[in-house]
């Protein structure tokens, strides 16, 4: 199945609120999308599988006396199906109830112009026998460092998507983006010492991944975690990087900020616009537009424009993230923040690229700072995290002993009690050593007073 | 369709000499709706249709998915499958072979008594009203409610190059509702899940007024809750709590591709590894169970299969790969969420088995420590190192049920928190939920009351 290019995706959303509106729907939105992704699996230290997967699809909201009806198919090359889920989405709009709140959907707004590194057509030709390669370079690295090293799982993957949102207020817009990665998860054994599992990847918009470095990072980290201290518990200065950042931010932080969390009573933020709610070396953006970013585009789930909105300047809380609905509600504009899952999901709110903003200090130096504390990197449980007050107790495994500014010893089991509003506060240092994950970009953070159940 | 994908396996056998091709198309269609406060963001529908094809090549897999089951884009894809698992092969140094199964043909239907397919829109949007009511009136400090609501039907048909052909109606419902209490400026949150493979009955056992209390109870509970305190502590873990340990702490480890990745069961069969008292099981067989199927994605039947009796590892989960590896029986656990994907070895319904206890005995001496009552979520580490995050829990003080205590989780070495294990309860459950390993799959966990001498808490005081 080839590529559709961007005249047909568009096409197909465009006739598809054309024929919606024809068959009575007050308002229209059509989200088009087409998507190929190629992986390489590595299992057990070796290469054993590859997967091409080709998904494209229609999702078709309405709006009939202010009630929702919403419509998927994937089966878009027949006009019937795409009918079909016309009358579907119709029919459940009928069966819905209406919503007082409901205004408009978004209205036709000028984009900024395409942000920079988030297309690169040398990763549309990258086939099956590349990503071995790419795999095989990134295992090879891994493991000639060391014997004890056994690379579980990983691999390499390359893809684009494509999506296409038209509506039935003017908006029409196109946007492809591409995504290259490769990972490993490793971990070390000495006689019957098994490491907990350390992970390491590189995942970016343009062909400009460093596989050697995913590959020898992993096994760095498995190596380091061989030799465990039991740590007490106490009350600690801990060391942040961005994979510990990431889970908690995305369970906690996130929905805070969400403009639809603070109107549903579900952000400790509410009324707090304009006040303290951090340490004033906390700046964070949220940057739909950053070049290079893993959630970059120029439109959001529901064609509002991306933009850059300041959550926290200094510790100041600025801004919540809205999409349309909920902007609209409260009489402001979309921050862009819509974001789907896909062409089955309606849009809901969502960071775009979670900036924390980096100071200046290195890897080393943040870790000069430290006399006595933890590096946490790896988490489980953050996902257990209480959405509403922030709470968290969660483990941290491996962790990393820091004494006088040096590593000294891996610790196992550790676990971490806190709350993510407290801790905001008690950000000592932002580093300088940015790096994007998923949705946040951040650089480590120093944290002080955390309270780590030990052994 | 028997004939389609026959005529698709074949291409990868004859022309490109596949030691396996596996042919698997669905069609499924979905109605969705999330409903805040009693609002409709919007009553969803969705139709998909596509193909799963899996070859085996010079020892190394091949996968491609595709929405369509047209003839001429499942050649192209399934000889595109093919090149690339040669591609693969190309430094395997231990090819992948199948243990073998007996090839099956059979026609498996659903039988709900309410099939969700022919009730209304409306109707299930008016029970997901009653369960909002039901929490929100419950008390004016409920400030938010959400129902999330989801049923899906449709069939699987899988053929493989070895002669199976089956053809399986998936049904299931499925629900989650979470609800928010302030008091004070302080925030609490409760959740609770069900879901069913049986149909739209589910809600005349999980009727609104009994989960809309359960939900909103559990949410103003909290609102007076203390911060518990960080430590090792001897508990007493409800059955919602053991069916996630059970899943996350030994499950996943007993999940053979795990075990072989290097996790910490692999060398243990046969041996003691848990209190005697510890037998558990992952069951794809139980009717109406959110975890049960017939068949799984390898056309192998679901089956109970055994992983600790009395303290000692007897089985993994296996999918034809690592039974090969093993040099054991397949047991029915490879599952694909669907056909974007591959199956991998999945639990079904994982629980553990009841014993002599009653609730009260579990109390008894039990001078200080904690009851967790229901789980939030969890998450286990090849090493053994599991973490539990608990969304109800009280303080045990002097073997009598105490004050209620917020946002704790337990954590430890499963193998050494199994040996702790030293009574178990009478009483049995099985709850509902889904499990992401890569892709989402609906599963079961449960069991009994139990109590365990000692786990680590994480408390912030």
């Amino acid at each position: 199945m080839a590529a559709l290019n961007k005249e047909t995706i568009l096409s197909l959303a465009e006739n598809a609120v054309k024929v919606a509106l024809q068959k009575g729907a007050a308002e229209v939105e059509a989200y088009a999308y087409d998507g190929k992704a190629t992986n390489v699996g590595i299992e057990r230290g070796q290469i054993m599988k590859t997967a091409l997967i080709i998904d494209r699809g229609l999702g078709i909201r309405v709006q009939i006396n202010k009630a929702i009806g919403f419509a998927y198919t994937n089966i878009i090359d027949n006009p019937a199906t795409v009918e079909g889920a016309i009358v579907k989405a119709l029919a459940a709009a009928h069966a819905s109830k209406p919503d007082k709140d409901w205004k408009t959907l978004p209205e036709k707004k000028p984009y900024a112009p395409s942000p920079e590194n988030t297309f690169d057509s040398k990763i549309l030709e990258l086939h099956a026998e590349d990503l071995v390669n790419l795999s095989t370079r990134m295992l090879d690295a891994a493991s000639e460092s060391d014997k004890r090293v056994f690379p579980i799982e990983g691999g390499a993957g390359a893809g684009y998507g494509s999506n296409a949102i038209a509506n039935s207020n003017g908006v029409s817009a196109f946007d492809v983006g591409t995504m290259v990665e490769c990972s490993l998860a490793a971990l070390a054994r000495e006689g019957n010492t098994v490491t907990p599992v350390c992970f390491e990847f590189a995942a970016e918009r343009t062909l400009n991944v460093d596989p050697e470095w995913v590959g020898k990072e992993a096994t760095r980290l498995a190596l380091s975690s061989l030799k465990t201290k039991p740590v007490e518990t106490k009350n600690y200065k801990l060391l942040f990087t961005q994979f510990a950042l990431q889970e908690l931010f995305y369970y906690t932080l996130i929905n805070a900020v969400k403009a639809d969390s603070v109107e549903r009573n579900q952000s400790p933020f509410k009324d707090k616009l304009e006040t303290k709610v951090g340490s004033e070396t906390i700046t964070i953006i949220d940057d739909g537009l950053l070049p290079g970013g893993l959630r970059t585009g120029i439109f959001d789930g529901e064609g509002a424009p991306h933009k850059k909105t300041p959550v926290i300047e200094k510790g100041i809380l600025k801004n919540f993230l809205y999409d349309n609905y909920t902007a609209q509600k409260q009489g402001k504009e979309s921050t862009g923040n819509a974001s789907r899952a896909g062409y089955l999901s309606t849009p809901s709110i969502e960071a775009t690229n979670f900036h924390v903003l980096p100071g200046t200090k290195s890897a080393e130096q943040l870790l000069s700072e430290v006399d006595d504390g933890l590096m946490v990197s790896y988490l489980q449980g953050a996902h257990s995290s209480n959405p509403v007050s922030g709470e968290f107790s969660v483990v941290a495994t491996p962790a990393w002993r820091i004494s006088k500014g040096k590593i000294e010893n891996a610790t196992r089991g550790v676990m971490l009690a806190g709350n993510i509003f407290e801790l905001l506060k008690n950000v000592s240092v932002v580093g300088g050593n940015e790096r994007k994950m998923g949705q946040l970009v951040a650089p480590w953070l120093l944290v002080e007073n955390v309270r780590v159940i030990g052994k | 369709m028997k004939d389609l994908l026959t005529k698709i396996t074949n291409i990868a056998t004859e022309k490109f000499t596949a030691q396996y091709a596996e042919a698997r198309a669905q069609n499924l269609s979905k109605t969705m709706f999330t409903m805040k406060e009693g609002r409709v963001e919007a009553a969803k529908q969705g139709i998909e249709s596509g193909a799963a094809l899996r070859v085996l090549v010079n020892g190394a897999w091949g996968f491609a998915s595709v929405g369509s089951l047209d003839q001429k884009i499942l050649t192209e894809a399934i000889s595109e499958a093919c090149a690339m698992a040669k591609a693969a092969s190309a430094r395997l140094k231990i090819p992948i072979k199948l243990a073998p199964t007996k090839p099956v043909e059979d026609h498996v239907t659903a039988k709900p008594k309410k099939n969700p397919a022919e009730i209304s829109v409306e109707d299930k949007i008016k029970t997901a009203t009653s369960t909002t009511q039901v929490a929100m009136k419950w008390d004016k400090r409920i400030k938010s409610c959400t129902v999330d609501y989801m049923d899906l039907a449709g069939t699987s048909y899988l053929t493989t190059s070895e002669g199976t052909h089956i053809e399986q109606d998936k049904l299931y419902v499925w629900s989650k509702m979470t609800a928010s209490a302030l008091q004070n400026g302080v925030y609490t949150f409760s959740r609770e899940e069900i879901g069913s493979t049986v149909g739209y009955e589910l809600f005349d056992t999980e009727t609104p007024e009994a989960v809309g209390e359960r939900l909103a109870k559990r949410a103003v509970i909290q609102l007076g809750a203390k911060a518990p305190r960080g430590g090792k502590f001897p508990v007493v873990l409800g059955p919602n709590v053991v069916g996630v340990f059970v899943h996350e702490a030994f499950g996943h480890l007993a999940e053979a591709d795990l075990a072989l990745a290097g996790g910490v069961l692999a060398n243990n069969m046969n041996k003691k590894i848990a209190s005697e008292l510890v037998t558990f099981y992952d069951d794809g067989t139980i009717d109406g169970a959110f975890g049960s199927f017939k068949y799984d994605d390898e056309g192998t039947p679901a089956q109970k299969t055994l992983l600790i009796k009395d303290g000692v590892v007897k089985g993994l989960m296996h999918n034809r790969e690592t039974a090969q590896k093993f040099n054991a029986q397949p047991t029915g656990n490879a599952r694909a969420e669907d056909f974007h994907v591959e199956p991998i070895i999945r639990m079904r319904n994982t629980y553990m088995a009841p014993q002599n206890h009653t609730f009260e005995e579990l109390f008894e001496g039990v001078k200080d420590g904690y009851f967790f009552k229901s789980f939030r979520g969890g998450q286990a580490n090849l090493d053994g190192t599991f973490q539990v995050g608990i969304q109800e829990a009280y303080e045990i003080v002097n073997s009598e049920l105490g004050a209620p205590i917020h946002d704790a989780s337990i954590s430890g070495n499963t193998l050494e928190t199994l040996l702790k294990v030293d009574a178990v309860g009478k009483d049995f459950e099985l709850d509902s939920g889904r499990c992401g390993k890569g892709q989402t799959a609906f599963i079961g966990d449960g069991g009994p009351h139990i109590r365990v001498s000692e786990v680590t808490v994480g408390g912030s005081s």
